[in-house]
């Protein structure tokens, strides 16, 4: 029973010990299963070959410019997408009315695959940033909305009637307890959103579209060249993953700070 | 003729998790409780008193001492001597409330006849009509009530209850008691019931071992002689007011002590 | 005293006619100021719903990609399940391999999709793999979170009554699983569809990405417009479905 606290921190250790033999293992598999020439080097390439591609790749223009195009085409997405959702959310989450009349339609539309319009929006608006933008706006502005609404209509209708009772103005009742309330799951949304639309954005480039990383990628495919494609999906994973950790912390410390 | 339990100088020392220093939850504590007895364990929060009761019912292994249920030492559950009813119901959520005593009869090893079993034990707490009901669709008062008569379904000689009525109003609780108080005149059963209301012990117990703030000990054993089943009216008697009183006297000090402690470990702690 | 106002609106009836409105503004908007070639309103996408329909190979496109989407699916709430069990089981797994988990379960597939296609070609065998990819992931850390939902009450108590630890699987951490598997469901539904639909739309040269093409390039947006719709409907359909047996299976949850 003493020993309950030594093995808790054995088990730590030896789970990330695990973790670590894993990782190492994985790589170790895939120079060796290359270097045999056991895999077709279309499907699987050499690390050494995925890793000269990645740094000739980074030095090209050609990176730039696609990286250039995706990230423009993200953040204009993601800034109507966040306006959009926020706003309307906003005022559908604060009538219960509303509230229950159009979230289960958002939930409902925002379960189907809404890639499958993605075809409309080329139709409409090319194959240039214009259809991406579009199509990336579209889908992350669900879980933004869906998350606002939750935020603004999820506030304990109690703290309502107490404020009311307490004699506060509409402005303050939204400044002290709405605000405060909403904020940490809108929060989430407007993460959930963010990633979503980068998302949507390269897949639209990787389904119709003549830039940006999606774009480079299928291209790469086409051409039947492994190691750059490697290389771009190592970036883009490894790019994904910061973003990720780094959205994470701000999350927690707006959070916090309210 | 043997008790039905014997406590002899048990502890219980719990490991402290991440740095935190090690609990002494129970300090060298001896019980006897005789068979057909109403035993209360009355103490302040964090006595110890549940942590006792898992012991008795060898639930937790003590770190040092041994309890002993009529000859035998308790080295694990003994499910057919011992039957325990917890603070909240243990009702299988996915499973009717005759499934689940289908379930808990099987654990048991009983397999004939449990349905004739099950529909008594629900009908000595009224709850025979909800034997094809699912948990959720349930009040509390109900569930508490269907675990309860699953406590005597299992047809031990010990029932172990841990602040069983906590959750429920002052009525159910009251309604409740006095059907405990019936049961153990009609079957002898030997109950040791945990609380920290003072009159819900003075009600049902015959003996009541109040108990010392952490690391608990046994600080005094008050006998309440009214023979079961109690009226309610035994309430309105000037000598439960004395038991009650006095309990309230050994008890208020262990209070006062627990809060003190409580505020030290919180202005102790970080922010 | 309640105000003497007239009742406001149902929350069913401002739905309603907010779709109304909707698609009354979409056949007027396409009708006066879209383009024919490119915009099709929808008094136009329902009259050639039953052309679209009455083609074999269309409808013959539309099976196999029903059929991808359901044996993704189930290939994916087995595996999931399994591998999700077995991880969740022990602390040590939960706590080696759950973050492995939720990192995949993050990251963007669809950059791997050109990749599938190498590996797997242009057939429903891709689709199949990427709709797997997809909808495996939520199931596993649905799977594994709820593993570390069984009670410890309830274990106490099944041990008080003496059972072995063959009964608590059985009676205890089984259906605990079970339960946990039917909440992911739905998510893994909708993100099967999502990556079939990604591989279908992907692969130009077959299937419904075919069709998409066809229809785009050659200025018939009616059809585009329906073969969306239909695809659109199958989807809710499949969502429905499974709500319907989640909540089959969780009667016991209602409260």
């Amino acid at each position: 029973m003493l020993a309950q606290a030594k093995v808790e921190r054995r088990l730590t250790a030896l789970s990330h010990l695990i973790q670590l033999a894993v990782i190492v293992a994985a790589v170790g598999a895939w120079a060796f299963l290359t270097s045999a020439h056991a895999i077709n080097p279309l499907f699987l390439p050499a690390p050494l070959a995925v890793l000269k591609a990645l740094v000739h790749l980074v030095g090209s223009r050609g990176f730039w410019g696609a990286v250039g195009v995706t990230t423009f085409t993200t953040a204009v997405a993601y800034a109507i997408a966040a306006s959009a959702g926020i706003v309307l959310g906003f005022f559908i989450g604060r009538s219960p009315t509303l509230t229950a009349a159009y979230r289960p339609v958002l939930a409902g539309l925002f379960a189907i695959p809404l890639t499958l319009f993605f075809p409309l929006f080329v139709v409409m608006f090319g194959l240039g940033p214009a259809s991406k933008i579009a199509f990336g706006a579209l889908y992350g502005f669900f879980p933004i909305v869906l998350n606002t609404i939750a935020g603004f209509s999820g506030i304990d209708r109690l703290f309502l009637r107490s404020a009311q009772s307490q004699g506060a103005t509409r402005a303050q009742t939204l400044r002290h307890i709405f605000l405060p309330g909403a904020w940490p799951v809108v929060l989430a949304g407007l993460r959930i959103g963010f990633f979503i639309t980068f998302a949507s954005v390269l897949g639209g480039e990787t389904l119709s579209s003549a830039a940006g990383v999606g774009y480079s990628i299928a291209h790469e495919g086409d051409l039947l060249d492994s190691p750059p494609m490697f290389a771009w999906i190592a970036i883009v994973l490894t790019v994904t993953v910061l973003l990720n950790l780094a959205l994470t912390v701000l999350e927690k410390r707006a959070v916090r700070s309210s | 003729m043997p008790p039905a339990i014997t406590v002899d100088r048990v502890s219980q020392l719990f490991a402290g998790a991440n740095g935190a220093p090690d609990a002494l939850a129970l300090d060298t504590v001896s019980l006897e409780i005789g068979r057909g007895e109403f035993v209360c364990l009355l103490g302040p929060s964090g006595c110890g008193k549940s942590t006792l009761l898992n012991i008795i019912g060898g639930l937790i292994a003590p770190t040092s001492g041994t309890v002993t249920v009529g000859a035998t030492p308790v080295r694990g559950p003994l499910p057919r001597d011992v039957a325990f009813v917890f603070q909240e119901s243990t009702l299988l959520p996915w499973y009717t409330v005759l499934e689940n005593f289908r379930v808990s009869l099987e654990f048991q090893e009983r397999r004939n006849g449990w349905r004739e079993h099950a529909m008594t034990a629900l009908s000595s707490v009224g709850m025979q009509g909800f034997a094809g009901f699912y948990p959720s669709q349930l009040s509390i008062g109900m569930k508490q009530r269907i675990n309860l008569a699953r406590g005597i379904a299992l047809d031990t000689g010990i029932l172990l209850m841990d602040e069983p009525f906590a959750a429920l109003d002052e009525q159910t609780r009251l309604v409740l008691g006095e059907d405990l108080s019936v049961l153990l005149a009609r079957t002898g059963k030997t109950i040791v019931f945990v609380t920290h209301s003072l009159s819900e012990a003075v009600m049902l117990a015959d003996t009541i071992v109040v108990m010392t703030a952490r690391p608990g000990k046994v600080k005094s054993v008050i006998a309440v002689a009214e023979p079961h089943p109690r009226s309610p009216d035994f309430m309105l008697q000037p000598r439960f007011s004395e038991v009650r009183n006095q309990c309230y006297e050994l008890l208020r000090d262990e209070i006062r002590v627990t809060v003190d402690a409580m505020r030290e470990a919180r202005d102790a702690r970080p922010s | 005293m309640q105000s003497v106002a007239a009742k406001p609106p149902s929350a069913a009836a401002i739905r309603w006619w907010t779709i109304a409105g909707l698609v009354l503004l979409w056949e007027a908007a396409a009708r006066l100021l879209g383009d024919p070639a490119f915009v099709a309103p929808p008094s136009l996408v329902l009259r050639t719903l039953p052309e679209l329909l009455g083609d074999p190979k269309v409808v013959a496109a539309l099976g196999t990609a029903l059929l991808e989407i359901v044996t993704a699916f189930i290939l994916a709430v087995i595996a999931g399940a399994i591998v999700g069990i077995a991880i969740g089981l022990t602390t040590l797994g939960r706590r080696t391999f759950y973050p492995f988990v939720l990192l995949l379960f993050g990251l963007p597939q669809v950059v791997v999709l050109p990749l599938v296609i190498l590996i797997f070609g242009l057939g429903p065998a891709s689709r199949i793999a990427f709709g797997f990819t997809h909808g495996v992931l939520p199931i596993m850390v649905t799977t594994i979170t709820g593993m570390r939902s069984v009670s410890p009450l309830l274990i106490s108590s099944a041990r008080s009554q003496g059972a072995t630890q063959a009964q608590m699987l059985r009676h205890i951490i089984f259906p605990t699983m079970i339960a946990t598997v039917f909440t992911g469901l739905r998510l893994a539904m909708s993100l099967t569809l999502l990556g079939v639909v990604l591989a279908e739309l992907f692969v130009s040269t077959n299937g419904i990405g075919n069709y998409t093409q066809i229809f785009a390039e050659t200025f018939k947006p009616g059809k585009l417009y329906g073969l969306i719709l239909v695809l659109a409907v199958t989807a809710v359909a499949l969502n429905e479905i499974v709500a319907l047996v989640e909540a089959r299976f969780s009667r016991w949850k209602q409260s």
